[in-house]
């Protein structure tokens, strides 16, 4: 016998053992972060989730989507310019916007865009790490909606785990450590769009189907998304059985 | 403040140079505006091939080549991971990474040492590679400096790999000014396309972004548009090659001889 409520109890519980199965081992870090936007979506009705980080040249970079549609994409990284995403992360506060008409003004280029793909709210939550913003989760909803604090709770949750990610390897270097772990995921990202770039030629598919195979293939292979990107790209891995 | 806005300037003027002498300006931009003695720059391969570039000094030059000669050190521990690899005081105890090394080091009047993989994804090029005579560690600004004195490095090294040292910079300016506040390597097409060409015409990533680069500057064209053009399918590699242009995937109807001419769009074609 479960209530809804008992129920959606039971699925954050889950989602957070298998994090935290997830950092005990030798883990993915895109992966890691494309799961923690898919529960996003999952676990707090967002239509759409994204991942940014600070790239420690002053700029913001797209990591991860809960979908890889190259339009979602680029409205994550519009961002990088203006929007909810990059003022938690200059503030390193909580940006909630329940209704995205009220805000034209604020950030006119990144509303319009936003409207356009039918989004209506938009959340924004920091990457903290003692004092330093490191990036930002940024959830977006198709109707107007103002996350209530049990869910932003949950969101700011899944923020920290992607914060505790991009630093669980324990070092006294520290600086090197953050520096390291930041330059490699933003790293891993570009492996995985050049692995798509390679797909969508030989499969004659789009960069968002071929990171759907790409990711169901690692699943499947159980090999890390990023060692299997390098096996497309530099030819040592056959993409015929992928592309099928 | 101050200089780190010469520092993107000196980085944009080297960049846009597009000459031979590139990378030794994004070194001797590393020496003026951030807190360093002396950098180089060195290619490297998978493999055990290592060609120094440049140095800003013979010090530079001296810890390159130790390493290389030793086979171990912070640039090929950089290269190896693809992670900066940031020593506040290479004579540092604690620091016990690579004794042999850091004994020959210390010799030269090296401190700190700073060294910044040159990589794109599976474009794995060479490293940059800083060092100061003072011990201690970057502060948030001039490791940002750095990180961006990397990217800029990259495009000369590129530029190298394509062959074209022509030094007679670049044809329209705006390009290498797109290039270097970081934007086109945060570009997802950009990478797609990479991809895109190493499926055309069976090339390695290095080769591949080297050819992106090089026909984004004969065509005066930004290197993310160009690659939105691939993405796209608009503009293909034969394996011998040559561009095409294309309305569609089947309708090549002509071929530029990049980079004698600049590439046309074609848009006359229906989606």
């Amino acid at each position: 016998v479960s209530t809804p409520a008992a129920e959606r109890e039971q699925t954050l519980v889950a989602a957070f053992v298998r994090l935290a199965d997830t950092l005990v081992a030798d883990y993915d870090v895109i992966e890691l972060f494309h799961g923690l936007c898919a529960d996003c979506v999952s676990l707090l009705g967002a239509d759409a989730a994204g991942l940014m980080l600070g790239d420690q040249r002053g700029s913001l970079q797209v990591v991860s989507a809960s979908n890889e549609d190259a339009e979602l994409v680029e409205l994550f990284q519009l961002q990088a310019d203006q929007g909810p995403c990059l003022d938690c992360y200059a503030t390193s506060t909580q940006v909630e916007v329940g209704d995205l008409t009220a805000v034209q003004g604020r950030w006119p280029r990144f509303v319009s865009r936003a409207s356009e793909h039918g989004f209506a709210a938009v959340h924004a939550l920091p990457m903290r790490l003692r004092g330093q913003t490191i990036g930002a989760l940024n959830l977006f909803h198709r109707r107007a909606h103002v996350m209530p604090p049990g869910e932003l709770a949950v969101g700011q949750a899944l923020a920290d785990v992607a914060t505790i990610a991009i630093l669980s390897d324990r070092s006294t270097r520290e600086r090197e450590q953050l520096t390291g772990q930041l330059q490699a995921a933003l790293h891993s990202r570009v492996l995985i769009e050049q692995a798509k770039g390679v797909l969508s030629e030989r499969g004659h598919i789009e960069p968002g189907e071929a990171f759907t195979r790409l990711r169901a293939h690692a699943r499947g292979t159980h090999q890390r998304l990023s060692e299997l990107a390098r096996g497309v790209i530099d030819g040592t891995l056959d993409t015929t059985t992928l592309l099928s | 403040v101050v200089d780190q806005t010469r520092l993107s300037l000196a980085l944009a003027a080297a960049v846009a140079d597009n000459g031979p002498d590139g990378a030794l300006a994004v070194c001797q931009a590393c020496v003026a505006w951030l807190p360093m003695t002396g950098a180089s720059i060195t290619m490297m391969d998978g493999g055990q091939g290592q060609e120094p570039v440049c140095a800003t000094d013979s010090g530079a030059a001296r810890i390159d080549e130790l390493q290389f000669s030793l086979g171990d050190g912070p640039c090929v521990e950089a290269f190896t991971t693809g992670r900066a690899v940031l020593v506040p005081d290479i004579t540092d105890p604690a620091e016990g990474r690579w004794p042999v090394f850091a004994a020959a080091a210390a010799d030269t009047g090296a401190r700190g040492m700073f060294v910044f993989p040159l990589h794109v994804g599976a474009a794995k090029i060479g490293v940059l590679d800083c060092y100061r005579d003072a011990p201690g560690s970057l502060s948030d600004h001039d490791l940002s400096g750095a990180l961006r004195a990397a990217d800029a490095a990259i495009w000369t090294l590129l530029d190298r790999v394509d062959g074209r040292t022509t030094g007679e910079g670049d044809p329209n300016g705006s390009a290498a000014d797109e290039q270097l506040d970081g934007s086109t390597l945060a570009r997802a097409e950009v990478h797609q396309a990479t991809g895109m060409l190493i499926a055309q015409a069976a090339l390695d990533a290095t080769t591949a972004l080297a050819l992106l680069r090089g026909v984004a500057f004969s065509a005066g064209r930004s290197i993310a548009d160009v690659a939105g053009e691939v993405v796209a399918r608009r503009l293909r590699l034969d394996p011998d090659g040559a561009w095409h242009t294309a309305g569609t995937e089947h309708d090549t109807d002509h071929v530029t001889d990049v980079p004698n001419e600049p590439m046309s769009r074609d848009e006359e074609t229906p989606p």
